[in-house]
């Protein structure tokens, strides 16, 4: 029996001991705290360096059709990739090596489908008459991006960014296999050194993490849609 | 005054136009209505005004200047524009809709919500209850009630409507169009109004272009003149059948020569002048008798089929086919 896993499950059996407070309240400043921190800053990073990237491939995706397919095409494998595969391809690249990068990497990648996807079904989703008439009253192309389209995609986007951020924080617990840090070290320590107590609090607070997030998100979605709030007269 | 010189547009790839070569000049303050079959080229030829769609041939002068003489922006926000569909911003209220052009131009705020209020109240709409509203919020005639509100915003002297109260119910619109052309009685803008309806065309121009298949102008005339000559089977079938009783529907009895009414017409049929000619007809007939009393402001008139026949002046209905309108 060398598998950690397989004995940690032998010892729970054992002694159903799942969560040791003592533990909790003595590492909490110095384990629970920091792991937590870094997954906020793995997570947040990760998202914001993706929607930099969707963002204007998505724009250019809904003006230009043909640039579509192929972003599709592209992000769509990089989605279907299995992390752990990603995170090994990432660390045997030299410039890259272990850390948190290549684990920002891998999340970027996989946020990209969803959230230039969203991008584009925002886009779509203005009605072309509100264009039109932007248009006709002379508006410049820039104007009608920013004053007009992206105000009316941003739900839309932002639905995008709900799904990408609850992914993200849970594919990010992974990256503490290639010392990406995260809540993740956590859950990898206490199957190393057979402790239910550290795994469950990464588990508990990745998962917290990820519900707060999308609520987060969820209210910003309705926050910047306040023309639907409005009931019909 | 806008004048389309020999305009003609063609799509690339394509050997037939859309328009073709059409001239005609839409004077200053009328409204000149393009109407014609779909695939006539009407909403093109009003889209290449403001450059929405650029011409191919020819030329489009606004006030003797082409329209090529300034950027496509800077000349549509001296157009005002409004469309069947509306397009009124969903994500802004009514107020920042109406203003959107006068932001564009960069007036301050408060001259930009003294205009909006002033536009709610021409338009019928109090300004207290819906500046502040969504588009949503709101039923389609009122709808399209911003979307004209949103087009005179900085009271341009040219606007270009395309089927501007086709989005509502026949009564709605009916009303609508009266308004409108109340608020045009003060206004008198410069308008290219563009519809499929022949009904709305007559009730709304000053002039009618009746296009045809090809983008080719048919008849350019007043309503009257079309009416009354049409110059081809083409436009004498697309005003339809009852093209006599429409030119009925253009005259209020008031305002017809009348004999006035003299004693023995107690048991007659009593119609007020307000109407048009076609209804008190239709009133006329129904009450069995071959004579009507006119209640007008002055002494009364007497309606009679001969005088309704005096009115349409005896050229009721044959088609000219020189093309020629001269009376």
């Amino acid at each position: 029996m060398s598998n950690p896993a397989l004995l940690l499950l032998q010892d729970v059996l054992e002694e159903p001991k799942l969560i040791d407070w003592e533990w909790l309240r003595e590492n909490f400043w110095e384990d629970i705290v920091p792991a937590f921190q870094g997954h906020i800053f793995l997570s947040f990073i990760s998202v914001a360096v993706a929607l930099l990237i969707a963002l204007p491939i998505g724009i250019l995706s809904a003006r230009y059709r043909k640039v579509y397919p192929p972003v599709t095409f592209v992000t769509g494998i990089l989605y279907s990739i299995p992390s752990l595969a990603l995170f090994a391809i990432l660390i045997s690249i030299p410039a890259v090596g272990l850390g948190p990068t290549p684990v920002i990497i891998a999340l970027v990648a996989y946020s990209l489908l969803i959230l230039i996807r969203n991008t584009v079904a925002g886009l779509d989703s203005v009605p072309p008459e509100t264009i039109d008439a932007a248009r006709g009253m002379g508006l410049t192309n820039r104007q009608i991006l920013f004053r007009v389209e992206l105000p009316l995609a941003l739900p839309i986007i932002v639905a995008g960014v709900r799904i990408a951020t609850v992914t993200i924080i849970g594919i990010a617990t992974i990256g503490a296999y290639i010392s990406g840090g995260g809540l993740g070290a956590l859950i990898f320590d206490g199957i190393n050194r057979q402790f239910p107590t550290m795994i469950i609090a990464g588990a508990v607070l990745a998962t917290a993490m990820a519900i707060i997030a999308d609520l987060l998100l969820l209210g910003l979605e309705r926050y910047l849609r306040p023309w639907a709030r409005a009931r019909k007269a | 005054m806008i004048e389309f010189s020999h305009v003609s547009k063609t799509y690339p790839g394509s050997n037939d136009p859309v328009v073709n070569d059409l001239s005609f000049e839409v004077p200053e303050g009328e409204i000149c209505v393009l109407v014609g079959p779909s695939g006539c080229g009407k909403t093109t030829s009003m889209r290449m005004v403001n450059r929405l769609i650029e011409i191919t041939e020819g030329e489009i002068l606004i006030d003797g200047e082409p329209n090529t003489s300034m950027s496509g922006t800077q000349l549509r926000r001296k157009i005002g524009y409004a469309i069947q569909q509306i397009g009124l911003f969903p994500h802004r209220t009514i107020a920042d809709n109406i203003g959107t052009v006068p932001n564009l131009l960069g007036w301050d705020k408060n001259r930009i919500k003294g205009r909006v209020d002033e536009l709610l109240d021409l338009v019928g709409l109090a300004p207290d209850d819906y500046r502040d509203r969504y588009p949503a919020e709101l039923s389609g005639g009122q709808q399209q009630r911003v979307g004209v509100a949103r087009a005179l915003a900085a009271d341009p002297p040219i606007m270009l409507m395309d089927e501007p109260f086709g989005a509502v119910d026949p009564i709605t619109r009916d009303r609508l169009q009266d308004e409108f052309l109340n608020i045009q009685d003060d206004i008198r803008k410069t308008i290219v109004f563009v519809t499929h309806d022949i009904d709305e065309a007559i009730k709304m121009g000053n002039k009618i272009a009746i296009l045809k298949q090809g983008g080719v102008l048919a008849q350019y005339d007043t309503p009257e003149n079309i009416l009354a000559r049409p110059n081809s089977e083409f436009v004498s079938s697309f005003v339809g059948g009852d093209r006599v009783l429409k030119r009925l529907s253009l005259t209020r009895v008031g305002e017809m020569d009348l004999e006035p009414a003299n004693g023995g017409t107690d048991d007659l049929l009593r119609i007020s002048g307000g109407l048009s000619v076609k209804d008190a007809l239709s009133e006329l007939i129904g009450s069995g008798h071959s004579r009507a009393v006119v209640e007008g402001e002055g002494e009364n008139g007497l309606l009679t089929f001969a005088a309704i026949e005096n009115l349409m002046g005896g050229a009721s209905g044959q088609v000219t086919n020189d093309g020629e309108t001269s009376a």
